[in-house]
């Protein structure tokens, strides 16, 4: 095991971060006591029928864009320009794919008996066309254009949401989105690195993106807007969120 | 349905692989572990293990691809989510395998010109076979030539390696080991989950028994060019070194002459679609021979 991955050469830091290896010693921090995302022993707190009801909207909001995730990640492995972006792109399949089975079984912790009917019937709208626009850029192979669309945008619209959602959710639905962020953190990295080494030899590309913004903008500001009507939260903590998400794009010099 | 795929849930893969039989591994091996002297000191010994590992390089490659691209094409949320585990257990398996072609010497600016170099063509033209039905989101005929055909040929030859390097290179063995855990987990999905949509859709049958036919038959072409290459096995008499005389299916390997270790691989690999296939309402289809 390296000591620290900061000391070695660019090429042999990225394959080293971009390793199962690297993947499986940083979950195994955070998910080896787990079971469903939580701890096995997280008492459930009463929650009352409204709350629970907001809860449930939520959480299947989250499903849409973990699913999304899942299928936009599992598509960019065909398109990724070289293996250790394979390699990276496979460990965030898992990790989209557990996310979104701790969700689903948060779901029927709380008493959701179908969860494909209480997701279609809850599923924000603005969410669902960000989904299809997302894919439509993975299948047609538009690297940068999807992992923008992916590891920068709706990774960070997720990590602001679900940081958010944490400080104040029960004990169970704390514990899961805290495992979630952790993965969130690491993908929104792979992005940010992989697409600012891109966009600073390209004006092209920057251009390119930054007219592609607006599009994408519109979509998860609406979506914001609907979740923090389920988190219950008032018009400067939805500000407070819509500036978090800003200031990841804001990173990569994407901004105006 | 919903029952047996729980049984393939993350929470149950995290538990049994990172967490169970890959704990404490490092690229699928204990730390500390390396490739044996004899193998790193002979040249001929150790180009033969190159060729070798680049073919398991490129088989899991194609695995990785189609795992990947047939999550989109499932139609259900539980299995995009095994095909989830899935695609990560083939990353890794890429990762290790390609980590010995490292650890055999292979500089890895040289990695892709090694491959395309000892890439055997009738794996490239079986893995072709494959790749085409999942570009088309054929997920029948994806699952059955991904999970079926795919690793059930790697399943076998991964316990065929086993056995021949069981005295002389715990390493490779420990790697071998936890992907053959692997592969017996993957087969297991493509069972269960493609028995019920066969029924479903009887009509797919002549089509997915075509692609067998097609790829077993790629297979052979590959087994035949393989077990041609007789040099490690002449340079291990040269040296006075006795061959493993491990047992694979019953069988001496170490007596036995490259002919005849092609036809006990093949005969496995064949019996075992018969028997799998049968399981899932297929035909199993002869292939013509290579």
């Amino acid at each position: 095991m390296i000591d620290d991955v900061h000391e070695l050469r660019t090429d042999e830091f990225l394959a080293e971060v971009h390793s199962f290896e690297f993947w499986f010693q940083s979950i195994e921090g955070y998910l080896s006591d787990s079971t469903w995302g939580h701890d096995a022993d997280a008492e459930e707190e009463a929650i009352d029928d409204e709350d629970r009801d907001r809860l449930i909207s939520v959480l299947c909001n989250y499903c849409v864009g973990e699913a999304a995730a899942l299928e936009a990640a599992s598509g960019m492995i065909q398109i990724a320009p070289d293996r250790h972006s394979q390699i990276f792109l496979a460990t965030q399949v898992a990790d989209e794919g557990r996310h979104l089975e701790v969700f689903l079984h948060r779901l029927a912790e709380l008493g959701v008996t179908d969860a494909d009917a209480e997701i279609a019937k809850r599923a924000s709208p603005s969410l669902l066309v960000f989904k299809d626009r997302l894919l439509e850029l993975v299948s047609g192979k538009d690297w940068e254009s999807a992992l923008f669309a992916q590891n920068v945008v709706l990774e960070s619209l997720e990590f602001v949401v679900f940081r958010r959602h944490a400080a104040e959710a029960d004990t169970i639905t704390s514990q899961v989105l805290e495992g979630v962020i952790k993965d969130e953190r690491r993908h929104m990295g792979f992005g940010e690195n992989e697409l600012g080494r891109r966009l600073s030899r390209s004006p092209k590309l920057q251009q390119r993106l930054r007219d592609f913004r607006p599009e994408l903008d519109a979509l998860v500001l609406a979506t914001l807007k609907e979740t923090a009507h389920h988190l219950e939260l008032d018009a400067e903590e939805e500000r407070v969120l819509g500036k978090g998400y800003l200031e990841s794009v804001e990173r990569l010099g994407l901004l105006g | 349905m919903a029952d047996f795929l729980s049984a393939y849930s993350i929470q149950n893969w995290l538990e049994s692989c990172p967490q169970g039989y890959l704990e404490d591994t490092s690229y699928g091996h204990a730390v500390g572990e390396g490739e044996p002297g004899l193998l790193m000191d002979n040249e001929v010994l150790r180009n033969d293990a190159i060729r070798t590992t680049v073919q398991l390089v490129l088989g899991e490659r194609c695995a990785l691809a189609a795992s990947s691209g047939l999550i989109n094409a499932a139609p259900d949320e539980a299995s995009k989510r095994f095909l989830a585990t899935q695609t990560l257990d083939e990353a890794r398996h890429v990762e290790v395998f390609t980590q010995r072609l490292y650890d055999l010497g292979v500089a890895k600016d040289d990695l892709e010109s090694v491959l395309s170099t000892h890439a055997n063509p009738h794996l490239v033209a079986f893995a072709d076979v494959l790749l085409e039905k999942v570009d088309k989101k054929d997920f029948v005929a994806g699952v059955v030539g991904q999970n079926i055909v795919l690793e059930g040929m790697a399943f076998s030859v991964f316990e065929m390696m086993h056995a021949v390097n069981s005295e002389m290179n715990p390493k490779f063995c420990h790697v071998l080991s936890g992907t053959i855990a692997d592969e017996r987990r993957h087969v297991g999905f493509g069972e269960n989950r493609i028995g019920s949509l066969i029924k479903e859709y009887p009509e797919r049958k002549a089509e997915v028994e075509q692609m067998q036919k097609e790829m077993s038959y790629h297979m052979l072409a590959t087994f035949a060019a393989a077990f041609q290459d007789v040099e490690a096995i002449n340079e291990l008499e040269k040296i006075g070194e006795e061959r493993s005389h491990a047992k694979f299916q019953g069988a001496d390997l170490g007596v036995m002459d490259p002919d005849e270790m092609e036809h006990l691989l093949a005969d496995t690999v064949l019996g075992e679609f018969k028997t799998r296939l049968g399981r899932i309402g297929l035909e199993y289809q002869t292939p013509v021979a290579p």
